[in-house]
């Protein structure tokens, strides 16, 4: 169990049931400032569910879930300003279809922080300019590869410049060659410093850039540690089994 | 008997007509710019997580759907003032019977176009800290919007010809001209045919008109 003086996201005895499935049985987890935590785990094993629970995109069923001092799911929190301290980065992208490429960045900008819009709108260019998109900016997201797309999905959760963010598979609906471009990305935040929660299947990212990687399965945390040890020496069974199948995968 | 076709007798009976086709398009858009409102805030209210509005919302679109259109003119027009003792204008009668009815359906298209944006769009919405209310505004609605221009063509043209029922209540509008002309020079082959390409005009403008606008906004999202 990791400890720091004031941690970024804290998650106590998080429980999280839909109907009679308990999907969640008891997630434990502190997380660090500047700190890279990835969460692998088969399908089905909760993590994605987990990572939203930080974000409050679900409902708990018990347990407390904390990110920045803020008890999200107190009634006293205002969800809307701490849903802007953690930003979230789909599977899916979940652009704004319907907006070019640098109003969907400058959306939350604009409309949560009255940003005026040319200041925003410089805010934006430069984090195009950051994931190599600057060219893209008045482009619209059909245009774009899906690689492209998670880049400005990345950007936008910069444009509000949260305390953390947070990756749901965020190359898992990627063509392989489109992987490597997107995870570029990630790795240039987390040598920044940003803190970062990650569910993926990238293992050699894994392993190249977290400070510590946690294994879900059956709801619960089975195994967590440092890259080195975590992928060659394994102690769950579980753990070894899984890690077996996605190597030869 | 053969009939006695004469195209003078259409010319003629023009002037008259064009005077309820007048009515008959300020009643068709007010009904359906009212309806269009109440359709939309129905529509969102059966949407929403409280029971109650949504439980209004379908009480509502039920007891519209479920009865004829010429029952709820009669009822408003012949069967409310008897109640509240104040007669309302058959013009303003049938501007709120058309909106009562287009609201309802409209309901039901806002309902289908907003469920049938990915909840992910929200999800990303509120992700960067937008209230449920802004998202809807913002990311929603304007997708939504435009999935619904197809279906609320439909109903326009519905709600134009339903006009026609207002009859009943003796509003002056295109049907009812018609009708008075007959009156006096019985000729129903004419001046039917007249109406029936004169509704046909109004209904073959709208879906026009929103095709028009359907491809302009198409335009406008990058595709």
């Amino acid at each position: 169990m990791k400890t720091c003086e004031t941690p970024m996201i804290e998650i106590r005895n998080l429980h999280k049931r839909f109907g009679q499935n308990e999907v969640l049985r008891g997630i434990d987890l502190t997380v660090c400032p500047g700190e890279v935590v990835v969460i692998i785990g088969p399908s089905g094993s909760g993590k994605s569910t987990a990572l939203r629970c930080i974000n409050r995109l679900e409902e708990i069923t018990s347990g407390k879930v904390v990110v920045d001092g803020h008890d999200l799911y107190a009634p006293a929190t205002d969800i809307n300003y701490v849903r802007t301290e953690a930003g979230m980065v789909f599977q899916q992208f979940n652009l704004f279809p319907h907006m070019s490429v640098l109003d969907n960045v400058t959306l939350g900008p604009i409309r949560v922080r009255r940003t005026p819009r040319a200041e925003a709108d410089r805010l934006g260019l430069a984090l195009l300019e950051k994931v190599g998109l600057a060219d893209k900016a008045t482009a619209y997201p059909d245009q774009l590869s899906g690689g492209q797309k998670q880049r400005v999905a990345i950007a936008r959760s910069l444009a509000m410049q949260p305390k953390v963010l947070l990756f749901d598979e965020p190359t898992s609906a990627l063509d392989p060659e489109l992987v490597g471009e997107v995870l570029e990305v990630m790795r240039a935040l987390a040598l920044e410093g940003m803190t970062m929660v990650i569910v993926t299947h990238e293992m050699g990212f894994a392993r190249e850039v977290a400070d510590r990687v946690i294994f879900i399965d059956q709801g619960r945390i089975q195994e967590e540690g440092p890259p080195d040890e975590f992928f060659s020496a394994p102690k769950n069974p579980r753990l070894r089994e899984f890690l077996g199948r996605v190597r030869h995968a | 008997m053969a009939l006695d076709f004469k195209a003078s007798v259409m010319w003629e009976s023009v002037p008259l007509l064009l005077g309820g086709v007048h009515l008959t398009i300020i009643i068709t858009l007010g009904g359906l710019a009212i309806g269009f409102l109440l359709g939309t805030a129905t529509g969102l209210a059966k949407t929403a997580r409280g029971k109650l509005p949504r439980a209004l919302a379908d009480i509502y679109v039920e007891a519209i759907r479920g009865t004829p259109l010429i029952v709820q003119v009669m009822f408003l027009y012949f069967g409310v003032p008897l109640a509240t003792g104040m007669r309302i204008p058959p013009v303003t009668a049938g501007i709120v019977a058309i909106a009562v009815n287009s609201g309802a359906y409209i309901a039901e298209i806002v309902r289908g176009a907003v469920e049938s944006i990915d909840v992910g769009q929200t999800e990303a919405g509120r992700s960067i800290g937008l209230t449920r209310m802004q998202a809807l505004l913002y990311v929603v609605w304007p997708q939504a919007f435009r999935r619904m221009i197809p279906p609320l063509g439909n109903q326009f043209i519905i709600s134009l010809k339903d006009t026609s029922l207002l009859v009943v209540i003796g509003v002056g509008e295109l049907t009812r001209q018609g009708q008075e002309i007959i009156a006096v020079n019985f000729r129903a082959f004419e001046v039917w045919l007249t109406v029936a390409v004169m509704y046909l005009v109004m209904t073959l403008s709208i879906a026009r008109v929103l095709r028009i606008y359907e491809r302009k906004l198409n335009a406008r999202f990058g595709r």
